[in-house]
């Protein structure tokens, strides 16, 4: 600040006066045009030599190289024979996300961008009141959730997000690195056998009592775990002289009853899931 | 404990229409200092300054807790323009992740590659030929210029002057012009190039440089008549949001906001790089720590930039300004770190490579972020009007700090 | 019915509005013919006439009040239009130069954007008093505007207290502001409703201080005789002999006005728009007319009470009489000319245009006759304009003083436009410490010591 007051602000006001007076800088867009420098990169256009002829050769080597994709190159081969193309052809937006999923190299599951199913949520609140809506007993609250609902549904996991305040994220992330607790209903595997005469008579008497003997239940109905459905299927007349058996829809031939016992077994240690009593 | 609602649940709408205009988080308190900022007392309020709000460089978001016009706390919200940059270089090859860099810092983007090439050099070990370091280190002060020039427009203009920022954006299109001559763009220019430069200087660009270099000093001088001894600007400035030397180390601020404390530390002379060493150019400090001491300190910067601008122009060697590299990279497994002296601070890169084509890690230091974070100490106890002067005396770019 | 729907379903727009006017003229023709032919309408207006002669008074009032609403608004825009062109110009710009000629038509446009915005209520406004509170800033104003004297006898209402009611409502804006700031319903707006209150009542007291040495003076509260008391040479202006009474108005005058560095109820760096924030369509509108219109009439009173108002800085019939120059008799009534009037009508402009094209086609040779014709009419008529213009000014004391008065105000409003190019804002503080710690201290010196001259001069 200089030792007369005002003497600084009367010097900015110098110099705002004789910028009045001066030439303006302004370009007056579509009249006048700036000069474009001849080494600009910034043109959206193919470019031809000196003969007339387009310098692109077709060589796809940009649109490999563009880092974010947005180079999609369509075009006749050098003899003008065959279309060739470069670039998946759905929409931007489309494509966009689909290559980020494939540049990650990773399968991306995401439950929150998909449309779920509502459930019911008058058990939920009964736990979120108990727990009393508190973000740090997430632990707790999924794993009643899941006690009560058997897993642990969108629907259910967007709901405490509201209440606790927690995001959904942090929710999603708590419950995905316990082992214990899952996203979806435990997979259910179904082993069907037809009951009609014909069938019947082939054998399949048999198999329908090894079946309820491995199974610990009626013949339409699911085991205690939970990990297997015996259902009744119609053959159709489809085997002849054979008794119908499937395993999760696929017809199978030639099984006895002791093979089949054991398929049960098998399918039952193998999906009986910790969680479920 | 009361239930609180998410704000994008469309109950809230319906129950309470008032809710929506609260600055509190829709969640309980998650720290201690949370819980702390949010629980007002008599008389406090809460003001959203920002993410839209015509001085906060951006989208930054600050709420602000005051006390009539003073503020008495507050808190800044980071993220809005978050692009995820870091880990989308990690997805690209070498050459391609330069590019990604450039809208860091985006009114200082040749900086923003100049660090990453520099570490991805020290990675593939190659040698630069000396005339395209003279060349980055050129445009590198070019728009050390353009950047301190805004920064002074900016700063007045949250301080209400409105002449400064055009002039200001004037001497900057000059520069940026002269830039787009040499590059071939004016503001993410993708110049700098693993092992060089992507062009050699041309006829277009000197002589344009040649024309500004003549007339240079004298305009930004002229500019500066406007600020430098204006009672009012000087009032409102000096003295404010003064950070002294211990606590401006203990928040490891760098650049000019270091520099004004009185610590003459700048990476150019700390830890040389490129061809600063064969350079011959001061480190301005200033020893009063306060917006007007930014301030100057910035202007005499730019005194600094343009004689190595000059000295750049007189050394320039003949030769390559590229070196032979390969087209696809695949350095040895290693870890490369370098510090460039941006016009906001310390600028730097650490990139590890594992032996592919990509980096397999990518991390940028930002001096806007780090700078940033000295609000929390600056401004509580000011007024409103000088939080903005405070900020902008930070010179923060949203770009860089939320990467 | 059903016939006369159907013909206007098949009118286009313009037919909606010219085919009811049509009925409403002829309605108002038929109304009139047999009103003459039965006498009653002369005696009605016989009525009438009485009626306003005998009210003299209210019947000016209304005009006055009617001409101050309408000017307001093309005032307003010529305001805008020169902040625009001149912030522009010193920011290095060309600023509006597509909407009519010169962009002169630039805030026109604004108007008309301004009014078909959406009039927007916030949710959560009060809306009474949202909706109220542009009217009541916009009203106050316009109030203000009605005792500025631009001329001799050209003043809507000649007060004899004229200064004192400027004041007064000149300090009413401040109520239409703090009303909208808080009826607002936002954080940012009730901060600028605020700082409008501190800032223009803190404000007010200098500036009505700093006039009261112009008024002891003057020896009146009247405008008008305050101009009066300056008349004659410029060295009678009262900027000369109250300098520090002319800084202290005009410093609290850019405060009161809300202008630049003073312009904290508006600070868009800090608080956004201050009062404005939540304002959208024409109430927004109403606020900038009435901060455009007052910036026109805080010119227009410093003009008034420092530089002399409508009178010139030099007598021109003085001025011809030191330098022994006969200023040519203008005083000619041109019905005198009887004839000649005719002619002159007739031939005037044909012949003027030939006189001006001969110059120009043979400096021009390149040029074709008819676009040396086009210059030479160009060329007359400025001529032409510029002698009528001067007769009218030395003829008439009205256009002289329009003159005057009009370059003084508009130099002022450069000066405020000027000042915000080039200044930063003060801050909260700073802005309430001038005003009470340096303002009202000088402001109160200037009165003791214009008491002290007076008294010592005229013993």
């Amino acid at each position: 600040m200089s030792r007369i007051p005002g003497l600084g602000i009367a010097r900015g006001m110098a110099l705002t006066l004789r910028r009045l007076f001066q030439p303006k800088v302004t370009v007056q867009y579509p009249e006048e045009r700036y000069p474009v420098s001849p080494r600009h990169r910034g043109r959206l256009q193919l470019l031809y030599d000196e003969f007339g002829a387009l310098k692109c050769e077709t060589c796809f080597q940009c649109a490999q190289a563009c880092p974010i994709e947005c180079i999609d190159m369509g075009g006749t081969d050098t003899k003008d024979r065959f279309h060739v193309h470069w670039g998946p052809p759905e929409q931007y937006a489309e494509r966009r996300s689909e290559s980020a999923l494939r540049r990650s190299g990773r399968p991306v599951p995401d439950p929150a961008y998909t449309a779920f199913e509502p459930v019911d949520l008058a058990p939920l609140e009964a736990i979120l009141a108990a727990e009393d809506y508190d973000p740090r007993r997430m632990p707790a609250i999924l794993e009643r959730t899941q006690a009560a609902y058997g897993h642990l549904p969108v629907a259910t996991l967007k709901h405490i997000s509201h209440s606790t305040g927690a995001w959904y994220a942090e929710i999603y992330g708590t419950a995905s690195s316990c082992e214990h607790l899952r996203f979806e209903a435990p997979t259910t595997r179904a082993i069907g056998l037809c009951r009609c005469a014909a069938c019947t008579l082939a054998g399949g008497g048999r198999l329908r009592a090894a079946l309820e003997a491995a199974g610990g239940t009626e013949l339409p109905g699911t085991t205690p775990d939970g990990a297997l459905t015996l259902a009744a299927v119609d053959c159709h007349g489809a085997s002849p002289g054979d008794p119908y058996v499937t395993v999760d829809g696929v017809p199978q031939r030639g099984l006895s009853p002791e093979k089949l016992a054991e398929l049960a077994t098998a399918i039952r240690a193998a999906t009986a899931r910790p969680g479920r009593a | 404990m009361t239930r609180t609602v998410s704000r994008d649940d469309p109950r809230v709408l319906l129950e309470s229409p008032a809710t929506i205009y609260d600055a509190i988080p829709p969640y309980p308190p998650r720290s201690e200092r949370e819980a702390e900022f949010y629980a007002l007392r008599d008389g406090e309020m809460l003001v959203n300054l920002g993410p839209q709000h015509p001085s906060t460089h951006g989208v930054l978001r600050v709420v602000l807790k005051i006390d009539g016009e003073q503020v008495v706390d507050l808190d800044p919200v980071l993220g809005y323009l978050h692009r995820g940059i870091e880990k989308l270089a990690e997805n690209a090859d070498y050459h391609q992740a330069i590019c990604y860099t450039d809208p860091l810092e985006y009114v200082s983007s040749l900086f923003n590659e100049l660090a990453p090439v520099m570490a991805f050099e020290k990675l593939v070990e190659i040698e630069v030929p000396r005339r395209a370091e003279y060349i980055r280190i050129l445009s590198c002060e070019l728009l050390r210029i353009a950047s301190h020039g805004l920064f002074t427009g900016w700063l007045a203009l949250d301080l209400g002057g409105y002449a400064p920022i055009l002039y200001g954006f004037i001497e900057r299109d000059e520069i940026v012009e002269m830039l787009a001559a040499l590059t071939g763009q004016r503001m993410l220019f993708n110049y700098m190039r693993i092992g060089g430069v992507n062009g050699d200087l041309n006829h277009e660009f000197m002589s344009r440089l040649g024309e500004w270099m003549s007339r240079a000093a004298r305009e930004i001088a002229a500019n500066q008549t406007l600020l430098n001894e204006n009672e009012i600007f000087v009032r409102r400035t000096r003295g404010l949001g003064v950070i002294d030397r211990e606590t401006a180390l203990r928040l490891c601020l760098t650049g000019p906001a270091l520099r004004a404390t009185g610590v003459p530390y700048d990476i150019r002379r700390a830890h040389p790089y490129s061809v600063y060493p064969e350079l011959e150019f001061d480190i301005p400090t200033r020893d009063e720590g306060d917006s007007y001491a930014r301030y100057l300190l910035r202007l005499d910067e730019v005194k600094q930039s343009l004689r190595i601008i000059d000295q750049c122009l007189e050394q320039m060697p003949d030769g390559p300004c590229m070196a032979k590299i390969p087209r696809l990279i695949r350095p040895r497994p290693g870890r490369a770190f370098a510090a460039i002296e941006s016009p906001r601070g310390q600028y730097a890169c650490y990139a590890i490579s594992d032996g592919t084509d990509q980096p397999f890690r990518f991390r940028i230091h930002d001096p806007s972020f780090v700078n940033l974070q000295s609000v929390g100490v600056l401004v509580p106890g000011n007024l409103i009007a000088d939080t903005m002067a405070i900020m902008a005396s930070l010179d923060p770019i949203m770009g860089g700090v939320d990467k | 019915m059903s016939v006369v729907a159907r013909s206007w379903g098949h009118l286009t727009p313009a037919g909606k509005v010219v085919v009811p006017l049509l009925g409403i003229v002829l309605a108002l023709g038929l109304v009139a013919f047999l009103g003459i032919v039965t006498g009653i309408l002369p005696a009605i207006g016989d009525t009438v006439v009485l009626t306003g002669r005998r009210n003299v008074g209210i019947v000016r009032f209304l005009v006055a009040a009617t001409a101050a609403l309408l000017a307001s608004v093309p005032i307003a825009f010529i305001n805008i239009y020169l902040e625009m062109k001149l912030l522009a110009w010193i920011a290095l710009r060309r600023g509006p130069n597509r909407v009519g000629p010169f962009g002169t038509l630039q805030s026109v446009a604004h108007g008309f954007k301004v009014l078909a915005k959406e009039d927007f209520t916030p949710t959560g406004a009060d809306r009474a008093v949202f909706t109220i509170a542009p009217v009541v800033t916009f009203l106050s104003v316009v109030l203000a505007f009605m005792v500025v004297p631009f001329a001799p006898g050209i003043v809507g209402v000649d007060m004899n207290i004229a200064v004192l009611f400027f004041f007064a409502i000149g300090g009413l804006t401040v109520v239409g502001l703090l009303a909208g700031g808080w009826a607002s319903f936002n954080k940012y707006s009730l901060l600028g409703g605020l700082r409008s209150a501190a800032q223009i009542i803190s404000y007010e007291i200098p500036l009505t201080l700093s006039v009261v040495g112009v008024v002891m003076l003057a020896g009146t509260m009247s405008l008008h005789g305050i101009v009066e008391a300056q008349a004659g040479h410029f060295w009678n202006w009262f900027v000369f002999q109250q300098p520090l009474g002319f800084l202290v108005f005009f410093l609290a005058g850019t405060a009161e006005g809300n202008r630049t560095p003073f312009d904290l109820t508006e600070a868009d760096s800090e608080i956004v728009a201050g009062f404005a924030t939540e304002y959208s369509g024409m109430r927004y509108g109403f606020f900038y007319f009435a901060e455009y219109v007052n910036l026109f009439i805080l010119s227009a009173v410093t003009a008034i009470l420092f530089f002399g108002g409508w009178s010139a800085p030099v007598e021109i019939h003085q001025l011809a009489a030191w330098l022994g120059v006969a200023v040519p008799s203008f005083a000619i009534d041109p019905s005198q000319l009887g004839i000649g009037l005719l002619f002159l009508l007739a031939l005037g402009p044909a012949l003027g245009t030939v006189l001006c094209a001969i110059p120009v086609a043979l400096l021009r040779t390149d040029w074709s006759l008819r676009r040396a014709l086009a210059v030479g009419f160009v060329l007359f008529n400025v001529v032409a304009g510029g002698l009528v213009i001067a007769w009218a000014y030395l003829a008439s004391e009205v256009v002289a003083g329009l003159f005057w008065f009009l370059g003084k105000t508009f130099f002022f409003v450069f000066v405020f436009v000027w000042m915000r190019a080039t200044l930063p804002r003060v801050r909260i503080d700073q802005l309430m410490g001038f005003a009470w710690k340096w303002l009202l201290p000088a402001s109160l010196f200037n009165i003791f010591a214009t008491a002290a001259a007076i008294v010592l001069v005229n013993r």
